[in-house]
């Protein structure tokens, strides 16, 4: 085996058991007992993130149900169900060494079976896993603590979906020969997590309880996890304050709140524990429309967007200019030069005169609607923003609301919009999130979250292809590189802004977000200070 | 023995009108239904930010949604005939199961928030009969004018922002600590604790409502012939306005309780989004969010059958409380 | 009852009619309920005459409260716009949602109503299903299935809540149909000849609007409490300020800016209640319950 050495091509990774995770001083010795109450905007409709990949399941599938690996704040891989791991030099086969005397909640044993079975439901059910596990052609199973993946053809960013919200780790003594769909294991969950499923109220609350037999037997430290569903975010504002929740994240308050709530002496802002799905709003063109067609039109309205005021009224402050469709948190791959179209009004203008669009009788050049992501608070504010911003060059935009159903029919089904606010995650590689936009085999009718634009260029198909299959990081990185230069100079879309996301809790809560996805991941080493 | 067969009467008439009432009501609004754009997979697509073709594929064909809408709705009916609400995919529930959950909860705040709503505003209106012209009268009719124009959200809101986050009485969300653990009158407390901003702001509108009936209503009484010969018969006022006037005030009363009982539940949508309120109000939004038809079906049904049963209830009341009122 | 005025009567009846609304504009609540009404009705014309930018623009510094700043004299809200203009463009859309939905409502109900009353027997039946239909459905989340079918603009939230209120209107028709269809003057106008048609609209119809009257002042309160729901809900018309609206929009700063949302709850309060005064002097002018 090769030991990892950045200057070689070749990496091979070892993981290693459980490594200390925190410095933690003698001081604050985690102490065990006490009920953590979770403040969900929403409630979840299963409690497995298998079907789904939605917010509210996310963040409680990982209580449970557990993943192979875990991440540190870089994406970097730890151990969880795995204990060591090594990729081939050719980047073709996966081999895991599972962790020894894992119990699932009903006493049954965690073997590589269950990895096999797991990986091939994510493949035919999750919604993302047909893609990420699209190149393992084969899961062998050679011992019940060995599990390994057989690829047709190299995925520099497998290693990096293995954690427990993105492939959780089912019971396939559960599963097999029954509809994964329909089975009850999702509104009762069995796992191998640090807490047990103790019931769902709905409409209320869930509760989780502490599993006595963790293969951690330090671990977890709280008695009790309950997961309440607040859907007003005022309501959930008053509920930090008055210490009726513990933590929540991903801003769960309204951001024009957030300065007051800094000021009060019972809670903690978290910004880690938000690095495995980095966001990116864009205002996205379908390239079909008669007025976006055109190139100059689309220029045009890259020079009049002025992404520091964006920041400044929309986000609160609590985001990051980005030029690039992949966030400037994914550092490796983010290219941070600026657009070639700078903010410009004049130059906006001209274009939109050369582009056949004079300014009419009443100020106005054209009407066009504008459609909006209906999913999170900021994007209807983006809208009203951008109708003020684009008015000043005379663009009439008329903001079209709908549901998250009719959103997505009208844009991904019906292809019936000119151009749209619109929100997508990087997730944890740019492959797995950023492809999906513009790869021209991705345009796809029904399909939510593809290639909404219709954008072909043969170019940008053969570099993310090529990026989705190249295990030498340094070209891997090239190809990212010279893929945000074409798009930034085409504009298939604007890219806007990451926005910036907050875990808040109270300060009696410690080490809850100690991985990248954070308080997403199963949070067994959280503790409270005695009350 | 004639109030045995008023009831046979009365539940008689129900039924046989109910049926193809509420079947009338399922398909008109599953074809409603069918006109909204988008399907449950759409919204299960968006939940998550991602999807694939088939996982799209799987999910319409789990809800039957690659059935055509003729098959959906004989299944949906042919499982209705055997007593079978149905199944919700979205869920992983039966819908039966899934409305059980919320019923409670919405049970409890409808009938809280129309009990205050009627005690206190036939009190109100009582006294704004009394003393009709004068100056008490003046004064609530317009205090009970305002609230009628107030929308109750409002109401709540503005409740939450003095008694939960100002003076901390009361808590702002929820229908209880979760959690906790609480027996016997701590229980009680808690609950009746969380119960009543939720209550309040459902009921401003109709305490409103149903003064300004009794008002009416009891003016109108006090005029009849019946009054005066009560009075001349040497009968106590208050006694004669108690039992007389009162009597006959609450025939429209409960009429328009009544008919209040079936929009009680769609008011309580906004309310109960406002409280987290665990109630049928906020399933009912959430799916027609989700597009998931086979629990906003179960749920206007059993709406429809709560107002065809308030509705008989009430044709009952009225027969106690004026034995003139023959079947109708 | 109504009053049932016989043809060759009409000189006592604007007598009579003259000498009630001379005492019901000494009616001090009737009074002060159209003049606010009236105050809103204007503003809601001249709405933009007062303020001609688009109360949507970002004019100023965010969240300004309410007499901090001599050119925004009600504050500003989260992203900058004038909270007056916004209250003062507000009436506008508040109100046309209002008599719009009120509009479409009576004009189903009065059909509905009409025909059931007056031709009875199998057609009454069949319609009062429907009514009964529409009835027992809430109607708050009708309002949202109709809103969800078509987009959230002011046309469709106007169709959705007029569709779901004729039934109260329908049923009240019916009833002043029912009782009026056998009296003298309608028997007379058959025997003349009259067909159907005319003697619904020219006979009947004027007759049975005084009640009619009243409940469109409450159809149009409650069509604008509907749409201050629905925008709470977050089912609005992005293009247009409403006092919902602004109420939705202010609800995330209810612990810091409250102004937000108590103003234009204020300015519903005060439409409503207006309304609701009109509505009762009405009531008391066309009634003759309270004939002395």
């Amino acid at each position: 085996m090769m030991t990892t050495n950045r200057a070689t091509r070749r990496a091979t990774l070892i993981g290693l058991s459980t490594l200390p995770w925190t410095l933690r001083g003698a001081l604050a010795a985690p102490k065990a007992g006490g009920t953590l109450t979770f403040m969900q905007n929403n409630e979840p409709q299963t409690l497995v993130a298998l079907t789904t990949v939605a917010t509210p399941a996310l963040t409680v599938s990982a209580k449970v149900t557990e993943g192979l690996l875990e991440y540190d704040y870089d994406i970097k891989p730890r151990a969880q169900l795995a204990t060591e791991w090594t990729i081939s030099p050719d980047g073709k086969t996966y081999t895991f060494k599972l962790r020894p005397n894992v119990k699932f909640h009903d006493g049954k044993p965690f073997t590589s079976a269950d990895v096999a079975y797991s990986i091939q439901l994510l493949k035919t059910i999750h919604p993302r896993g047909r893609n990420t596990f699209a190149n393992v052609s084969e899961v062998k199973t050679p011992d019940p603590l060995m599990v390994i993946l057989e690829l047709s053809k190299p995925a520099p960013y497998l290693i990096k979906a293995l954690t427990a919200a993105e492939a959780p780790m089912m019971p396939r003594h559960i599963y097999e020969g029954t509809d994964p769909l329909a089975n009850p294991n999702g509104n009762a969950p069995i796992g191998t997590g640090p807490y047990k499923f103790k019931e769902w109220a709905r409409g209320s609350h869930i509760i989780y309880e502490r599993n006595p037999d963790y293969w951690d037997k330090s671990l977890p430290y709280v008695d009790r996890i309950v997961c309440k569903f607040l859907p007003d975010p005022g309501a959930r504002s008053i509920a930090f304050e008055n210490g009726s929740a513990d933590i929540g994240y991903r801003t769960p308050v309204a951001l024009s709140d957030l300065e007051r709530l800094k000021k009060l002496p019972n809670l903690r802002f978290e910004t880690k524990g938000t690095s495995y799905s980095y966001n990116v709003s864009s205002l996205q063109f379908n390239l079909d429309s008669p007025i976006f067609k055109n190139l100059k039109v689309r220029q045009a309205i890259a020079h009049t967007i002025d992404r520091a005021a964006i920041i400044k009224t929309v986000c609160y402050g609590y985001g990051t200019v980005t030029y690039s469709p992949i966030a400037p948190g994914l550092k490796e791959f983010h290219d941070p030069s600026p657009s070639p179209y700078n903010l410009d009004l004049k130059k906006a203008a001209q274009l939109l005169d050369e582009a056949g669009y004079p300014v009419g009788a009443n100020k106005i050049r054209f009407r066009v609607p504008l459609d909006y992501n209906p999913i999170g608070d900021e994007s209807k504010r983006l809208a009203e923003f951008m109708r003020a911003t684009l008015g000043r060059v005379g663009i009439g935009v008329d903001i079209r609301a709908a549901d998250a159903s009719a959103f997505v029919k009208r844009i991904y089904t019906d292809r019936d919009f000119d151009f749209l606010l619109n929100g997508h995650s990087n997730l944890f590689d740019p492959t797995v999130g950023v492809q999906r936009i513009y790869w021209s085999k991705n345009f796809k009718k029904g399909v939510p979250f593809s290639n909404a634009s219709d954008y072909n260029n043969p170019k940008v198909d053969a570099l993310l292809e090529g990026a989705a299959v190249e295990i030498d990081p340094a070209k891997r990185i090239a190809m990212f590189m010279e893929f945000q230069k074409i798009v930034g100079q085409e504009l298939p879309d604007v890219s806007l802004y990451s926005p910036l996301y907050l875990t808040i809790k109270n300060v009696r809560v410690h080490d809850d977000s100690l991985t990248a996805d954070g308080v997403e991941g199963n949070m067994s080493r959280v503790y409270l200070d005695p009350q | 023995m004639r109030m045995y067969r008023r009831i046979g009467a009365t539940l008689k008439r129900t039924a046989i009108h109910a049926g193809p009432t509420i079947l009338g009501i399922i398909v008109l609004d599953f074809l409603l239904l069918q006109l909204v754009p988008g399907d449950a997979a759409d919204m299960i697509a968006s939940e998550s930010g991602s999807a694939t073709a088939e996982s799209m594929a799987a999910i319409r064909q789990r809800f039957g949604l690659d059935q055509s809408v003729l098959n959906q709705l004989l299944n949906f009916l042919g499982h209705l005939a055997q007593g079978d609400l149905g199944f919700s995919p979205r869920y992983n529930m039966s819908v039966f199961d899934m409305i059980m959950t919320r019923l409670p909860g919405t049970l409890l705040l409808m009938a809280t928030a129309l009990s205050l709503a009627l005690l206190l505003g036939i009190i109100v209106g009582s006294v704004m009969a009394a003393w009709a012209g004068r100056w008490p009268d003046r004064v609530l009719s317009v205090v009970v004018l305002v609230f009628y124009s107030m929308p109750g959200f409002w109401v709540g809101l503005m409740a939450v922002v003095l008694f939960s986050v100002n003076l901390g009485w009361l808590p702002s969300d929820g229908s209880m600590t979760v959690g906790a653990n609480l027996t016997g009158w701590a229980f009680v407390w808690d609950r009746l604790s969380h119960l009543i901003l939720p209550a309040l702001a459902l009921a401003s509108f109709f305490i409103a409502v149903y003064a300004r009936l009794t008002r009416a209503a009891m003016l109108e009484v006090q005029r009849q012939d019946f009054m005066r010969t009560a009075a001349a018969k040497g009968l106590h006022p208050f006694f004669i306005q108690l039992h007389h006037a009162l009597r006959n005030a609450l025939i429209p009363v409960t009429t328009v309780a009544g008919m209040h009982l079936g929009n009680l539940l769609g008011g309580a949508v906004v309310v109960e989004t406002l409280f987290g309120w665990p109630g049928m109000g906020r399933l009912a939004l959430e799916a027609v969010l989700a597009r998931d038809f086979s629990v906003l079906l179960g749920v206007l049904l059993l709406s429809s059958f709560l107002v065809i049963l308030a509705n008989a209830a009430i044709d009952l009341l009225h027969a106690w409380l004026d034995p003139r009122i023959g079947p109708a | 009852m109504t009053v049932v005025t016989p043809l060759t009567d009409v000189g006592s009846r604007t007598i009579r009619r003259d000498r009630k609304l001379r005492a019901f504009l000494r009616n001090p609540t009737f009074v002060a309920g159209v003049v606010i009404l009236g105050i809103f009705v204007l503003l809601a014309l001249f709405a933009d005459v007062l303020f001609p930018t688009d109360p949507l623009d970002m004019v100023g510094p965010p969240v300004l409260w309410p007499g901090q700043d001599a050119e925004f004299p009600l504050g500003t809200d989260s992203l900058g716009r004038d909270v007056l203009a916004g209250l003062v463009h507000g009436a506008r859309a508040s109100l046309l949602v209002g008599v719009a939905a009120a509009a479409i409502g009576l004009a189903i109900g009065m059909v509905v109503g009409a025909t059931a009353g007056f031709f009875g027997g199998r057609v009454d039946a069949l319609l009062m299903r429907v009514v009964e239909l529409f009835q027992t459905t809430p109607t708050f989340l009708l309002v949202v299935v109709i809103v969800a079918i078509g987009e959230p603009t002011v046309r469709v939230i106007a169709l959705a809540i007029g569709l779901a209120s004729w039934p109260t209107v329908a049923r009240l028709v019916r009833a002043q149909f029912r009782s009026l269809r056998e009296s003298d003057f309608v028997m007379a106008a058959r025997s003349l000849g009259y067909s159907n048609l005319r003697i619904i609209v020219q006979e009947i119809l004027p007759n049975a609007l005084p009640p009619v009257i009243v409940a469109a002042s409450v159809m149009i309160a409650n069509a604008i409490l509907t749409e201050a729901g629905l925008s709470f809900l977050n089912m609005r018309d992005p293009n247009l300020v409403s006092w919902g609206g602004m109420i939705g929009a202010g609800r995330d700063l209810l612990r810091t800016a409250w102004f937000l949302t108590a103003l234009p709850g204020v300015a519903i309060a005060l439409a409503v209640l207006s309304l609701n005064l009109v509505g009762d002097g009405l009531n008391e002018i066309l009634n003759p319950r309270s004939d002395p």
